[in-house]
């Protein structure tokens, strides 16, 4: 009984989402977001060789990036200066697997 | 060298001969010998009750497979390595002379091809019990399987029959296979497989760069991401002859810190769960979510990974965040802990559940609060300080050795790592220094919310990691599991012990 009413006390903790994002997690780690026009062809090399778990390759003139494989380590926002930022997107859920795979064009506007 | 170090060096000296010692890096101590003597140097040692095994692995060097012994000496704050060149067939079983080392003597087999003497059976560690091909070795040869090898074969019999728990299991647990000896009541008998999370991590980190390679190590246990991490980065800089700033060695102690308390609210959220006391979970599971949330305000990740780097730390905590949000959140842990040992029902499941003795701890070298409630003072961050305020750490022991007192230690420990955490935050800066790219070997070790956790690191000349060995504790911890849940308790307690011994599956199978 103690438990309870101790449970009812308490109230309701848990939040909206997802009619609502919590501010809290703006502060997650996210996959990165990549500025094309700043990308150069040694910038992307050098982004594809630092990460570790494999997620940056390039593919001609397109860096590919597998949101599948990133865990949002922050390795490439460390390499790419300014040309890479957080995303700020967690919600990632897909029924497709090659809906996971972006292609950002090397040096294009935009 | 101190008298606590000469105790066990001595015995080594009169039992064995040709025994060469060294001074390691970063204190440790390295004594090699001819692998005719290692069983002489084993019995000698496991005689002076002066030393804690702490790991066994292989290695393929030039000058073929060298087995190394790890042994802490608490009271010498040091670490002594027994190595030896071994061969196959070569050496009798160490375990007979060191019990707690037979998980290893198994490792060393399916790492490295090298068995014992004799034809008493090993068991499974990392391999599926029924491989009976070849399987691979570490420096990328194979080797002959032994088919169907189990070390001490379950007879069931009578009333009892086998129960097959797993490897899938409720609430999204690790995949762990248990195999239960029951009469339908009464637990007669356990075993266990791990080998289904088994990752070939150890493989995967040689040739690669040690930096890259931390990558890989905090991921081996998630839950340890820090602990692991800090040994294997003090593994790295031993090697290279580095020391990390004091500020950076305060911020690592303050990550380590966090991890233990939001690991221990999450103990004490499954055993909630285990004894079916679902308001009580809900309310440590409040605290939990409110200590990772001060995880991701003080250091930017809910589970602490990217904090550690070699040479140093990459993020420093807000000292803002973590001074205002920290105390609420441990408040609120305290407060559902209380209420908790109050209630009747919750307790008496707990006592004088899943008893192990002093002696078992011993013996088996436990390690972390599972040690630590059987009345085995031992914490690697008071015995094995790197950091000066660990030296004055008050450490926390219980002597029941049952669920109740594992959940104690670890109430007591949460309170002790909030002082820390508290007393450091002003010194805790971002702080790295250049670890040389060089060949060389070190040892690093941190206390896990499991206890020891112990890495060690063997570098070629271009500075790649040519062997990496990772001791999570749960590797330690995982072989009295069965002990604990023999010992007169029934099937549902099962769930309940495993929630206090709160171990790894990824931690053992990395």
């Amino acid at each position: 009984m103690l438990w309870f009413l101790r449970g009812i006390r308490r109230g309701v903790v848990t939040t909206r989402y997802p009619r609502a994002t919590d501010a809290w997690a703006r502060q997650l780690p996210s996959p990165p977001a990549f500025r094309s026009r700043r990308l150069t062809p040694e910038l992307a090399a050098r982004l594809a060789e630092s990460c570790t778990p494999g997620a940056l390759r390039l593919e001609g003139s397109e860096l590919v990036l597998d949101l599948g494989a990133c865990t949002g380590c922050g390795d490439c926002l460390t390499a790419g200066d300014d040309a890479v930022v957080p995303s700020g997107e967690f919600e990632l859920a897909t029924s497709a697997r090659d809906a996971l795979i972006k292609r950002i064009p090397i040096g294009a506007e935009g | 060298m101190s008298t606590a170090v000469a105790a066990p060096l001595e015995a080594l000296h009169r039992a064995a001969r040709g025994v060469e010692v060294r001074e390691g890096p970063d204190g440790t101590v390295v004594a090699r010998l001819p692998e005719d003597e290692l069983r002489l140097a084993v019995a000698a040692i496991a005689e002076t009750n002066a030393a804690r095994f702490a790991d066994l692995f292989g290695a393929h060097e030039e000058d073929g497979v060298v087995a190394r012994l790890v042994y802490a000496l608490d009271s010498a704050g040091q670490y002594l390595i027994v190595e030896a060149a071994v061969t196959d067939q070569g050496h009798p079983p160490i375990s007979d002379d060191e019990p707690a080392a037979f998980v290893e003597e198994c490792e060393l087999f399916e790492q490295v091809g090298i068995r014992p003497s004799g034809d008493r059976p090993l068991n499974r560690v990392l391999l599926p019990p029924g491989a009976e091909n070849t399987f691979p070795l570490l420096d990328g040869g194979r080797r002959s399987a032994v088919p169907r090898e189990l070390h001490a074969p379950h007879h069931v019999r009578g009333e009892a029959f086998e129960f097959p728990f797993g490897p899938v299991r409720a609430a999204g647990w690790e995949s762990l296979y248990m195999g239960l000896v029951t009469t339908g009541e009464e637990v007669l008998d356990l075993y266990l497989f791990h080998w289904h999370k088994h990752r070939g991590l150890e493989r995967r980190l040689q040739g690669l760069d040690p930096a890259r390679a931390l990558f890989l190590v905090e991921r081996t246990e998630g839950l340890s991401a820090v602990a692991l991490g800090v040994a294997y980065c003090r593994a790295v800089e031993a090697a290279g002859s580095v020391v990390t700033p004091h500020s950076a060695a305060s911020t690592r102690m303050i990550a380590l810190e966090l991890e233990r308390i939001y690991n221990h609210a999450q103990a004490v959220a499954l055993l909630c769960q285990t004894t079916g006391l679902s308001v009580g979970q809900a309310q440590a599971e409040i605290a939990l979510e409110q200590l990772l949330r001060v995880n991701l305000a003080a250091f930017g990740h809910r589970y602490l990974f990217g904090v550690v780097e070699l040479g140093g730390v990459r993020r420093a905590p807000d000292a803002e965040a973590l001074g205002s949000s920290l105390p609420a959140a441990v408040d609120s842990f305290r407060r559902a802990v209380r209420a908790l040992l109050r209630t009747n029902s919750h307790v008496d499941r707990l006592e004088a559940c899943g008893i192990l003795s002093g002696d078992t701890a011993r013996r088996l070298a436990l390690v972390g609060p599972v040690a630590r409630a059987c009345g085995v003072d031992t914490d690697t961050r008071r015995d094995h300080p790197w950091h000066p305020a660990a030296a004055e750490l008050g450490v926390a022991t219980r002597t029941a050795g049952d669920v109740l007192a594992r959940m104690e230690v670890m109430v007591a420990e949460v309170e002790e790592s909030q002082r820390l955490i508290l007393e450091l935050l002003p010194e805790a800066r971002t702080a790295v220094v250049d670890v040389p790219r060089n060949a060389g070997m070190g040892l690093g070790w941190a206390e896990s919310p499991r206890g020891e956790a112990l890495a060690f690191v063997s570098l070629d000349e271009q500075g790649r990691i040519s062997r990496a060995r990772l001791r999570p504790a749960s590797v330690r911890n995982w072989r009295a599991f069965d002990d604990a849940a023999r010992a007169r308790n029934v099937f549902t307690d099962v769930p309940i012990i495993e929630a206090s011994f709160w171990q790894t599956v990824a931690g053992f199978a990395r």
